[in-house]
């Protein structure tokens, strides 16, 4: 590559004298400490624009956020998991560990699914909030939550256990910070396109569904092989 | 009450004054720079963190005081105090108001009138230089020997242009007293303009605002400091209150320059094109011409402020080139043009 030669800028005579920069300076700074100022006396959650004060200031979390964990109940307080695994396999931290049981005599009330979670431990020091878990869970039972706040005195005290990951969710539904539930895969969405369209568009479309429908029957398939994904 | 009695309490009253103003300066400078720069600044020692350089001070007192191996004990000591002793006593000859009459008796507020104020003020900012000098010499560091240097070099360069363009003030009202040089600033002259110092010498008011920049060690000539190259120049050894000695004394200083700008070129404690003494009483005038001179102080202490997170620092060369290839031909050339009109006039 050809160089470029250095063009050394020229000064002009105000720019030599120096004193006008520096009021022109001066006079940008002026600006922002005067914005500033007024912004600190208006009423809102933070003082200055760029700035949050944050124990007292948080920043709206979307509702896509992925923090803490929870284990979801339904509307009846049953537990909506039934232990397949389905999140563990799916981890690639191999953080969650669960094993499937069943409940105990007289307490079927309590489970929404004939099988429920024995166990049911994530690790949250290994857990990188990837979200796959949630998207594997057949039943929605495993959900990220908007906790941020994670950290403990002890290392031990990372391990969630299910008692934990369902006062996660209490504590969310009492402060109404839960997602809302996943919207259904459209399965029949009709093609509203033009009909030179139709025919390329076929083919992806049963090719879609098709892998659909084998990543179901995939999961079933684990579902029943798998009695307790205990690795 | 005696002579002396009166003396004393305007002494510690000024002295205590000089150290509030100096405190609240340290928050100010945090406060403001955060604003003009989109942040918060300490804002959590009480409201609004005034409290702030009192958690300062109290970190600074609790420190371990490290003095360096080698390094020249009592030289090292020295330092900070020859620092901030001139920075306090410059404030002796400042006249911070007219007069107050209380019982009768008529109180010039001013610690002690000399009639060579004047030289005393320059007389002690070169002796400030020693303190940064021997501090960075004595601390038996690389940083701190490089920042000592720069001083000395720097202090030398700009002493020059600041007494020439002190010189143009001191033939302009013929005397050395601050007193009698702020008493014949008031009224007007050419029938509309303040009879002010910055009126009658705009150059060497600039002359010597950019030389009391240099003086201060304030950015844009923060020399001996340079956080960028010298981690902190001459007070890098420094810990515990000596090294808050060095920073308190900066703001000392600070509060004192801007009373001399005011004094000299800024018509002191008067109003422009306004007599308080007509209507306001004798103890009341006090108070407010108290009050104007420290509006005055106020806005040229918020200037150093200003200007500091405006300019980026000079070069070394650069800042040589500017003391003596620009400013001292300017102060000469303006003392003889002072000169002559006040030989012309007279």
């Amino acid at each position: 590559m050809p160089r470029r030669p250095v063009v050394k800028k020229e000064y002009t005579l105000g720019e030599r004298v120096y004193l006008v920069e520096i009021a022109k300076g001066l006079r940008l700074t002026w600006k922002h400490f005067v914005f500033n100022i007024k912004a600190s006396f208006q009423k809102g959650p933070h003082t200055v624009p760029t700035c949050w004060q944050y124990p007292e200031d948080r920043r709206e979390i979307a509702p896509i956020f992925r923090g803490a964990h929870m284990l979801q109940l339904n509307d009846k307080g049953q537990e909506l998991c039934v232990g397949c695994g389905m999140c563990a396999r799916a981890c690639p931290a191999k953080c969650i560990t669960v094993k499937r049981g069943k409940p105990a005599e007289g307490e079927e009330d309590k489970y929404a699914g004939k099988t429920m979670c024995s166990t049911f431990e994530i690790d949250m020091l290994r857990c990188i909030f990837c979200g796959n878990c949630e998207k594997a869970c057949p039943k929605n039972a495993i959900v990220l939550g908007q906790d941020y706040e994670l950290a403990e005195y002890e290392p031990g005290l990372c391990i969630y256990d299910k008692k934990r990951l369902i006062s996660n969710f209490l504590k969310a539904k009492a402060e109404g910070r839960l997602k809302p539930p996943p919207a259904p895969i459209p399965i029949d969405a009709p093609p509203v396109k033009k009909k030179a369209a139709v025919k390329k568009t076929e083919p992806g479309k049963t090719k879609a569904k098709g892998g659909e429908r084998a990543e179901k029957g995939k999961g079933t398939s684990v579902k029943e092989e798998d009695k307790g994904p205990d690795k | 009450m005696a002579d002396w009695q009166i003396d004393l309490i305007k002494v510690v009253f000024i002295w205590a004054w000089a150290l509030l103003i100096a405190v609240v300066m340290t928050w100010v400078e945090r406060r403001a720079s955060a604003m003009m720069q989109d942040r918060l600044g300490p804002n959590r020692a009480g409201p609004f963190g005034l409290l702030q350089p009192l958690a300062d001070g109290i970190k600074l007192f609790t420190k371990e005081d490290i003095i360096p191996e080698r390094a020249r004990k009592i030289l090292f000591i020295l330092g900070p105090i020859l620092f901030a002793l001139p920075a306090f006593s410059t404030y002796a000859v400042v006249p911070f108001g007219d007069k107050i009459v209380i019982g009768g008796k008529e109180i010039i507020l001013q610690v002690s009138d000399v009639n060579i104020g004047f030289l005393y003020v320059l007389a002690l900012s070169a002796i400030a230089v020693y303190g940064m000098v021997i501090g960075g010499w004595a601390s038996n560091s690389k940083y701190s020997i490089l920042g000592g240097l720069r001083a000395t070099a720097q202090l030398i360069s700009y002493e020059v242009p600041m007494g020439l363009a002190l010189l143009t003030i001191v033939l302009l009202y013929g005397t050395f007293s601050l007193r009698e040089i702020v008493l014949q600033q008031q009224g007007t002259f050419l029938g509309f303009l303040p009879n002010w110092g910055f009126f009658k010498q705009p150059v060497g008011f600039i002359i010597f605002l950019v030389a009391a920049y240099a003086e201060a060690n304030r950015v844009p000539f923060d020399l001996p400091e340079c956080e960028s190259e010298l981690v902190t120049g001459y007070h890098t050894e420094y810990g515990s209150m000596r090294l808050g000695l060095y920073l308190f004394g900066e703001y000392v200083n600070l509060v004192a320059l801007s009373a001399i700008t005011v004094s000299l070129f800024f018509g002191g404690w008067a109003l422009p094109y306004v007599d308080m003494g007509k209507f306001l009483g004798p103890v009341s005038y006090g108070i407010a011409s108290f009050l104007v001179f420290f509006l005055k102080q106020a806005f040229f202490l918020f200037l150093f402020v200003w200007v500091r997170w405006t300019v980026p620092r000079f070069r070394y060369d650069q800042l040589m080139g500017l003391g003596w290839k620009a400013l001292i031909p300017l102060g000469l050339v303006n003392l003889f043009v002072t000169a002559l009109l006040v030989q012309l006039t007279t």
